[in-house]
């Protein structure tokens, strides 16, 4: 699940305070589920929102909307009719939602609510954790199910560094130290051995750094509508 | 109606007109007619008098308008009043400015003043001033009481009220009438009667506070009304007075009523008269009754009380003041032989902690200290709350017995001697001393449990056997609470519960026997119908309409969208205004009923009735609460009290606009409890529900029933329970509504309350059964030591081996024998926080028997606290007489035992401050009681808490002792806490009790106001599950979240929760609760939602809009 | 009224609309600026109408539910104390004051607290004065009357 949190009133009131109508648009599914961008924080946030503005004499009017989720054309479709009706959009989806509006409308201006953090879990209630990079290249299989390159904060695939002290990182002692969890379910599982091996350098080719990424499925593209290039 | 024309005026009251009777009075016709006129000098049931002219009103007459006073004016035909005209407003206004001068302290005064918009005067201040003359005292002393102790004397300036000669007189009867009736405050009875005034004190109050004649008795009185103190009552006393029948408009006033006997056949008695406290000038040494400062825990209690006499502050009866050291002394009247009350009252310890941390809570700063005997904290939690009263909140607890109190001449402190910790004599000064006493049967209450043929016990209770605690001496005739043994609220509420469950089982054949259901008519389906609502808007007598101006009220309702009728009621609740609702609902076809009067949270269902009644749904109906929260709160200011009411009425209306008609469902119930553990718990609720009629499954996971009881032989009184537990183990064995499963374990529980399927499984099998409700009843063991040299020397026993060894008869001691106890082993400490309850009377009933066997031996009991309760006092009392010898340590300083060769304990005494050597043949361990290893499985399997110590965590240590916060479940014996066997039997009927009160139903209502998942929006982020306390939302096969009728409880914390705003709490949907907020402010009345302006697209949920 | 704090209390059944009647039962009296909605449990409230109320101009919110431990629902009133504490923090962004909006804890037993209650929260409002987002006493007269029109359309068969 892709976890975000919401940006603070003051900077959502500045981006829009310009426009004349704005329309809040959350998103149903992952930021519904990590408490960020669905039905009721969009309540919050208008109510919010309106307030903030009329204090500062902002002749700004602000409507709510959710739609199931913003990074599905048929679904943004939805907003066509009634979107022109406005100047400005504030989008609660993560960022993929937030570019989606954009694409989508391109006379109007599209700000983000949340700031999109990490793919992660609820650890326990209210509580997120990331628990993935993306790196296009998983080594979950190696690493007993844990990954070197979220979890360790130096994203060391050799073995912990000289800072694991007492199971935790020394980059931040109020988390794990990724290598020693993975040491540790490793052994329960009688699986060390590997471990005696050097891991070559990780494949960042498949990474960020080589440019916005696509995934292509020959057999389900449609002739004629195929990946733009 | 069928008076004559000549009879009946006509009157005309600012525009409205009726027919009043000749010689009504203007202001009594207006009144009639829901027209407020100011009065002062106007009492209800005193003649009019015409004194204050704050009545005024103008009449039409043939020579123009002419002010009047409308409290002695009789009407007369077609006679038209006009009451807020400038004319009268001035003139009202200039008298009031008149008034204020003459009395300008009168807060009375000042807020009529305020509600005229007089705020102050102009004129000089009459100084000292207080009395205007107004006369309702002498009308009153006169008219009512037949005493005319004070009259007007003089004239013009000079006139004043007087007694004749000025003179304090024997006339005066001292009632205080006069100075109740007196609007501005200038009575002093002191200058007008001869008698001594005292207060008439409440015993509620514990004579800290007066209390008026009429009053609730106390404020959880049931029923609910007032009641006349017919010792005081002027009106008992000399039949004059009668005030108060003037005054009730409702005419609720009965002066006839009198004691009746009523006779009743019944199947079962129980006897729950509960106690008194200890008559503490019994103890005179102590300064109660004569030292003002020396207060009974009774008293203090009170004081504590938020509706208590201080309103819980913490004060001096002799001054006021607040004390700075305040002290408890323990144990008066309890364990004290030179009052024959040698019992423990059980609850002083832990009900003085629990004072001492009120008052410290109330009063930041106070010292307070605790001189107690043995701190007896020996419930569930109870040693954890001690630790926190004395570590965190710094209470001192000083073990020792204070003898007397000494009170100061001057200062009124008290002063106590006491022994220090070195066993010093000290003394020291108190401001407050409270004390804390015992609980006694009173002779009242003997003396009629002796006439109902119930036999006493030496100290009066009702005799009981340890086994059967519950059944008196007499068939038929049970008893719960303190009646039994001096016990606190848990136990007490166990026990009750307890007797109810033994006077059910003997009721059984008669059950739903003399039951009469109400029928209601069919439900008009009004979901299509457009809101049509109906306002009654109620007077309560004056209650409301004297504050309000109710015609206001109804004047801004009528205006209001969706309302169709809107009128004021003297009284919305009376039966003809219930009828004349029920006509309206029918003649106007009202859908939604707002009823602004009382607090709904008692008069919510009598409303609900009326509705069901008139064929509507009953949770189609709002109350605006306009006389609790506003007329009796804002007496003082009418202007802003009405418009709080206006304010009310309209956000219920937007409400109630909005209110939609919900269903309570039923589920069916199977009569049929599942009881896990078949230790004594598990067999007695399991006797106790099947004697009630009900299928029982034991599910014990042993071979064999009988539990840790298998290990005892018998009870501190001498029942055997051996054989106590064969008859049981063949009982259940033989019942035919039991059926045991041994060698089983639960291993799934699902459904709900009245509905749980189970899985249990034996070796080679896998069992399913139904049932309604769950009982936990898995015991406890006591956990074999580690220290002491357990298990390294065959002569260290624990308490339960000794026992096992003495009925065996396989102890062996030489003649001269030195036996060591040693208590409190591994608990109450650090790693096992809390007390076993039994140990100690084990271990008394242990060298009692050993003094028995072997009279030469020397038997040594090292403890902390003695924790022999209630009449376990007696035998800890009888083993010292017998040489028993009991020396305490401290836990800092514990024994310390030598394994190696002979047993040598050293142990230093405290009060000698010397180390005692003792060379000792057997050394028993009190070992602790835990919870059985399996514990957590259990909880897990059926989602209820443990506590801290591994015991299951009850829904309310007090209220709810033997429920699980989940309905229907149950938890009874030693997996709740330790506890005795003879606490046990009570635990598991009390589970039997409240057990039944389920099976017995065929069907189980389910509340219409609970929480349902939308399954369209519900995106299953598990939100709700997370949050419930009732697990009430599960998963279904579908992946969305259902709400479960039955468990949830209608809290609406889910629903406040679900980020997708997927759940909604029916009766407070957002809808309703928006409205009411935006009826407050004009907004959104029947918010209806903007319908989205694009095609509904395929398989495409539509959107939420809305707008700001 | 119009230079007077209005305050909008959200009560607990079990608790502190018990405190509030109460209250009234011994007569206290105390200043008459709030409104009390009832909620079955503090648990029901929710961040929104909190937000709603402010929005729609109240100048401070009283949340009164039973004493932390004494829930009838178990933990509803630890709940709502942590949504108050969110709402707090959402005003401080607003620009509105975080005080305007406080939890209390009560018994039903705590008539004389309830009045207390209510008299520090009044005349802490009263220092803050109006809520700037106070509608005009006009507009709700207005507002009602526009409510009113529609509902007469609805009464008259002109459903929608």
């Amino acid at each position: 699940m892709i976890v975000a949190d919401r940006k603070k009133i003051p900077q959502i009131r500045d981006m829009v305070k310009n426009h004349r109508r704005v329309l809040l648009v959350g998103c149903g599914t992952c930021v519904t589920v990590c408490l960020a961008g669905g039905e009721r924080e969009v309540g919050i946030l208008g109510s919010a929102l309106r307030m903030a503005l009329r204090l500062q004499h902002h002749d700004v009017v602000v409507d709510e909307c959710t739609i199931e989720r913003q990074c599905e054309d048929a679904f943004i479709d939805i907003l066509a009719q009634r979107a022109p009706e406005y100047d400005a959009i504030c989008s609660l989806g993560c960022g993929a939602g937030v570019q989606a509006l954009a694409e989508r409308f391109s006379n109007i201006a599209v700000y983000p609510g949340l700031n999109t953090q990490f793919m992660g879990i609820l650890e326990s209630q209210g509580v997120w954790t990331e628990k993935c990079s993306g790196c296009g290249n998983c080594l979950l299989g190696e690493f007993a199910g844990i990954c070197p390159i979220t979890r360790c904060a130096k994203h060391l695939l050799n073995g912990p560094c000289g800072g694991s002290r007492g199971g935790k990182c020394e980059v931040n002692a109020n988390i794990d130290c990724g290598w020693q969890l993975i040491h540790d379910r490793a052994g329960k599982l009688g699986i060390l051995d590997p471990f005696e091996q050097i891991v070559p350098p990780h494949d960042w080719s498949t990474g960020l750094d080589g440019g916005p990424r696509k995934v292509v499925r020959e057999d389900q593209c449609i002739a004629g509508l195929g990946p733009k290039s | 109606m069928d008076a004559t024309a000549s009879d009946l005026l006509l009157v005309n009251v600012d525009g409205r007109t009726a027919n009043v009777p000749r010689g009504t009075t203007i202001l009594i016709a207006a009144r009639q007619m829901g027209v407020v006129i100011p009065t002062l000098c106007n009492y209800r049931g005193l003649s009019p008098y015409g004194a204050c002219r704050v009545c005024l009103v103008e009449i039409e007459t043939p020579r123009g308008g002419q002010l009047v006073a409308s409290c002695s004016q009789p009407v007369e035909n077609n006679l038209v009043v006009h009451t807020e005209t400038e004319n009268v407003k001035e003139a009202r206004q200039t008298i009031l400015e008149l008034l204020l001068a003459q009395a300008p302290d009168s807060r009375e005064l000042a807020d009529l003043a305020a509600g005229l918009g007089v705020k102050k005067t102009p004129f000089q201040l009459v100084a000292e001033g207080k009395c205007v003359l107004c006369g309702l005292c002498t009308r009153v002393c006169t008219e009512m009481m037949g005493r005319g102790a004070i009259n007007f004397i003089g004239r013009g300036a000079a006139r004043e009220i007087s007694t004749a000669f000025d003179r304090t007189t024997d006339q005066c009867q001292a009632c205080g009438a006069c100075a109740f009736v007196c609007p501005t405050g200038a009575i002093d009875l002191r200058t007008i009667t001869k008698r001594r005034l005292k207060p008439h004190v409440t015993g509620f109050d514990k004579f800290l506070t007066a209390r008026p004649c009429i009053d609730l008795a106390h404020p959880q009185a049931s029923p609910r009304v007032p009641v006349i103190d017919r010792e005081n009552c002027i009106h008992f006393k000399t039949d004059q007075c009668g005030l108060c029948s003037n005054v009730c408009q409702a005419g609720a006033i009965d002066y006839e009523q009198s004691e009746e006997t009523l006779q009743f056949k019944v199947g079962s008695v129980v006897l729950t008269p509960g106690f008194e406290a200890f008559d503490a000038t019994r103890r005179g040494e102590f300064g109660f009754g004569f030292a003002p400062n020396v207060l009974s825990n009774v008293q203090f209690e009170r004081m504590l009380s938020a509706s208590g006499p201080t309103q819980g502050h913490v004060r001096r009866p002799s001054d006021g003041r607040a004390p700075k050291r305040l002290a408890f002394i323990q144990c008066i009247g309890s364990r004290d032989t030179g009052c024959d009350n040698e019992y423990c009252s059980s609850v002083c310890c832990m009900a003085a902690t629990k004072e001492a941390i009120l008052a410290k809570e109330h009063e930041p700063g106070l010292d307070v200290t605790i001189f107690f005997l043995d701190l007896r904290a020996f419930g569930k939690d109870f040693d954890r709350y001690c630790d926190r009263a004395k570590n965190q909140l710094g209470v001192h607890f000083i073990r020792s017995f204070v003898s007397r109190t000494y009170e100061m001449p001057d200062t009124q402190n008290l002063r106590v001697v006491y022994a220090d910790g070195d066993m010093k004599q000290t003394e020291d000064e108190f401001d407050m001393i409270v004390l804390s006493l015992g609980l006694e049967p009173s002779a009242t209450l003997q003396e009629q449990a002796q006439q109902m043929g119930v036999v006493l016990n030496r100290w009066g209770f009702a005799k009981t056997r340890e086994l059967c605690p519950l059944d008196t001496s007499r068939a038929g005739v049970f008893v719960g609470g303190a009646f039994q043994e001096p016990k606190d609220i848990p136990d007490t509420v166990m026990q009750a519960s307890a007797a109810a469950a033994r006077a059910m089982a003997l009721l059984a054949p008669a059950r739903g026997t003399r039951v009469r259901t109400k029928t209601y008519p069919p439900q008009r389906d009004v979901t299509d119908e457009p809101p049509r609502i109906g306002v009654f808007i109620c007077h309560c007598g004056s209650n409301i309409a004297s504050v309000v101006d109710v015609q206001r009220v109804v004047r801004r309702t009528r205006d209001l969208p969706h309302v169709v009728v809107a009128e004021s009621n003297t009284y919305t609740c009376a039966d003809d205004t219930q009828t004349h609702i029920k006509d309206h609902i029918l003649a106007h076809r009202l859908n939604r009923i707002v009823v602004a009067s009382c607090t709904p949270r008692t008069h919510e269902p009598i409303f609900r009735d009326t509705l069901r009644d008139a064929g509507l749904n009953p949770y189609l109906l709002e109350m605006a609460n306009i006389r609790d929260q506003c007329s009796w709160v804002h007496s003082g200011e009418p202007g802003r009290a009405t418009d709080k009411a206006i304010d009310l009425v309209r956000m219920a209306v937007a409400r109630t606009a909005c209110l939609m008609p919900l269903s309570e469902a039923s589920v069916p119930v199977n009569n049929a409890a599942l009881i896990v553990g078949g230790g004594i718990a598990g067999m007695t609720a399991a006797l106790a529900i099947a004697e009630q009629g009900f299928l029982v499954h034991l599910v014990e996971k042993s071979g064999e029933l009988g539990g840790t009881v298998r290990q005892l032989h018998e009870t501190l009184d001498g029942e055997d329970l051996r054989a106590f537990l064969d008859r049981t183990i063949e009982r259940v064995e033989e019942h035919p509504k039991i059926s045991v499963h041994r060698n089983t374990s639960v291993t799934k529980v699902e459904g709900h309350v009245g509905g749980f399927t189970s899985a249990l499984r034996t070796k080679n099998d896998l069992v399913t059964v139904k049932h309604g409700v769950v009982v936990v009843a898995t015991g406890a063991t006591e956990q074999k030591p580690q220290s002491f040299g357990y298990g390294q020397s065959p002569c260290v026993l624990t308490q339960l081996e000794l026992t096992d060894q003495l009925y065996q008869g396989t102890l062996k001691l030489s003649d001269k024998a030195t036996v060591v106890m040693i208590q409190c082993v591994e608990q109450r400490n650090t790693e096992r926080p809390y007390c076993s309850r039994v140990c100690c009377t084990a271990a008394v009933k242990n060298a009692l028997h050993l003094r028995d066997r072997f009279p030469k031996a020397q038997i040594v009991v090292l403890y902390r606290d003695m924790r022999t309760y209630g009449f376990r006092e007696a035998a800890y009392r009888e083993a010292r007489e017998k040489g028993v010898l009991f020396v305490r340590y401290e836990p800092e300083q514990p024994p310390q035992l030598d394994v190696n060769g002979h047993l040598r304990v050293r142990v230093r005494e405290p009060s000698l401050g010397r180390d005692l050597q003792l060379d000792a043949e057997l050394v028993v361990l009190a070992a602790p009681m835990t919870p059985r290893a399996d514990r957590g499985e259990l909880s897990e399997l059926l989602r209820v808490p443990l506590n801290a110590d591994g015991f299951f965590l009850e829904a309310h240590m007090k209220l709810r002792p033997v429920d699980f916060a989940s309905e229907g479940l149950f938890l009874c014996g030693t997996a709740h806490a330790p506890k005795f066997v003879t606490e046990t039997i009570s635990q598991a009927n009390a589970v039997a009790g409240r057990a039944a009160s389920i099976l017995a139903r065929k069907q189980m209502s389910v509340s219409g106001q609970i929480a349902w998942v939308d399954p369209d929006k519900c995106i299953s982020c598990m939100t709700c599950v997370h949050v419930c306390p009732y697990i009430a939302p599960k998963v279904n096969e579908f992946n969305k979240a259902e709400v479960q009728g039955s468990v949830c409880m209608g809290c609406g914390s889910c629903t406040a929760e679900c980020p997708a705003k997927a759940i909604s709490l029916r009766h407070y949907l957002d809808a309703q609760v928006l409205a009411a907020v935006g009826g407050l402010l004009g907004e959104g009345f029947g918010d209806s939602k903007l319908l989205p302006l694009y095609p509904e697209q395929v398989g495409v949920a539509p959107p939420r809009w809305h707008k700001s | 009224m119009a230079d007077e704090p209005l305050i909008l209390a959200m009560c607990c059944h079990y608790c502190a609309y018990a405190a509030a009647d109460l209250a009234g039962s011994m007569r206290l009296q105390y200043p008459g600026n709030v409104r009390v909605l009832r909620l079955p449990c503090t648990g029901k409230l929710e961040v929104n109408y909190l937000m709603a109320a402010f929005e729609r101009g109240v100048d401070g919110v009283i949340v009164a539910g039973c004493l932390e431990g004494g829930c009838h629902f178990l933990e509803g009133n630890l709940r709502a104390r942590r949504r108050v504490e969110r709402a707090r923090k959402l005003l401080a962004e607003i620009g509105l004051e975080p005080e305007r909006l406080e939890m209390f804890n009560l018994s039903s037993a705590e008539g004389p607290r309830f009045a207390e209650i209510v008299t520090t929260m009044v005349e802490r409002l009263k220092r803050f004065g109006t809520s700037p987002l106070r509608p005009d006493p006009t507009r709700i007269e207005r507002g009602v009357q526009e409510m009113n029109q529609q509902a007469e359309a609805m009464l008259a068969g002109d459903k929608r």
